[in-house]
């Protein structure tokens, strides 16, 4: 399987036959696009639960204090 | 049935579902990604005409296909949530439109770097496909700031409903643009199992396996935005105040 790998140095594989700039920028933005569109939300869940645990926690004071 | 979909439009329900779909989603998509990334960067051979450009297709060409689905989603629920008022179909609408945005930019942007060595261009104006591709990304982006300035109202969801037709309109121009105005853009290239021909399996079964792993990450990634949007229109409810104190 290995032999299948086109390339057989390293500076050949950043090369892309000359189109290493194009090639590469297309993997690139590609690896972007799918890490923040996957990355935002993920951490956006945890912002979300923290403030609501927050609020959680301020509305159970608020009742202690007033009892 | 009714009772089925009723359920399917709870908010509470799609959450839990999802809860356990995910995983497997998530799994899925990986697999799939790592495969078709790889074979795309390693192991494809060169085109006989673009030699490695043809790298860029591969994924050029599964974003650009899936940016078509965005469209006809949005029609759906839209649909659905001006006749049957499922407040899920309205989560989901608004979530879809975000990243049909992302999907439309990332097909220009992918397609320039691949026309600007071998077409000798950016861009270019005469293109249909190019144009029609363009606005879509401006309906998706005039649905977005639709949505933000007339908040959760029932105008909003009609007006994304409007333009939803007119994106679905503007899908089939964009499918069928290279064949009905051949400036530029190249038609789809035929499927072929000859191994001796241009675009024989390597590459197209490269392409599906990015095409397949491009969707999953969609879908994997609406969910997460949508049980996001569920969590905060539904905090108040008596499931999630449960699940935050479990948290």
């Amino acid at each position: 399987m290995l032999d299948a790998i086109q390339f057989s140095s390293f500076a050949e594989f950043i090369d892309m036959g000359g189109y290493g700039f194009n090639v590469w920028s297309v993997y690139g933005l590609f690896a972007i696009f799918v890490a923040v569109n996957l990355v935002l939300p993920l951490r956006k869940k945890q912002k979300i639960l923290r403030q609501l645990k927050r609020r959680m926690m301020l509305e159970e004071e608020i009742k202690s204090e007033d009892s | 049935m009714w009772l089925w979909f009723s359920k399917l439009g709870s908010p509470k329900w799609f959450y839990e579902l999802s809860g356990k779909w995910l995983p497997w989603l998530i799994a899925a998509m990986v697999v799939f990604m790592t495969v078709g990334l790889v074979w795309g960067l390693l192991f494809l051979p060169p085109d006989y005409q673009q030699g490695f450009t043809s790298r860029i297709l591969i994924v050029h060409v599964a974003v650009a296909g899936t940016s078509l689905a965005f469209f006809p989603l949005l029609l759906v629920s839209g649909t659905i949530t001006l006749v049957w008022r499922m407040k899920l179909a309205d989560m989901v609408a608004k979530n879809a439109a975000i990243l049909g945005a992302w999907f439309s930019f990332i097909t220009l942007a992918t397609g320039s770097l691949w026309g600007s060595v071998m077409w000798g261009t950016w861009w270019e104006w005469t293109d249909s496909r190019l144009v029609s591709m363009l606005f879509q990304l401006f309906l998706l982006l005039g649905v977005i700031s639709l949505r933000s300035a007339l908040e959760d109202s029932e105008t909003a969801a009609k007006a994304c409903a409007l333009l939803s037709i007119v994106g679905c309109i503007n899908v089939v121009i964009i499918k069928y643009s290279v064949e009905w105005w051949n400036t530029l853009h190249q038609v789809s290239s035929p499927v072929s199992m000859d191994t001796q021909s241009p675009n024989g399996p390597e590459f197209w079964i490269a392409t599906l396996i990015m095409i397949v792993a491009v969707y999953l990450f969609l879908s994997v990634s609406l969910i997460l935005s949508t049980r996001n949007e569920i969590l905060e229109r539904e905090r108040k409810s008596q499931w999630v105040q449960d699940l935050v104190s479990k948290s």
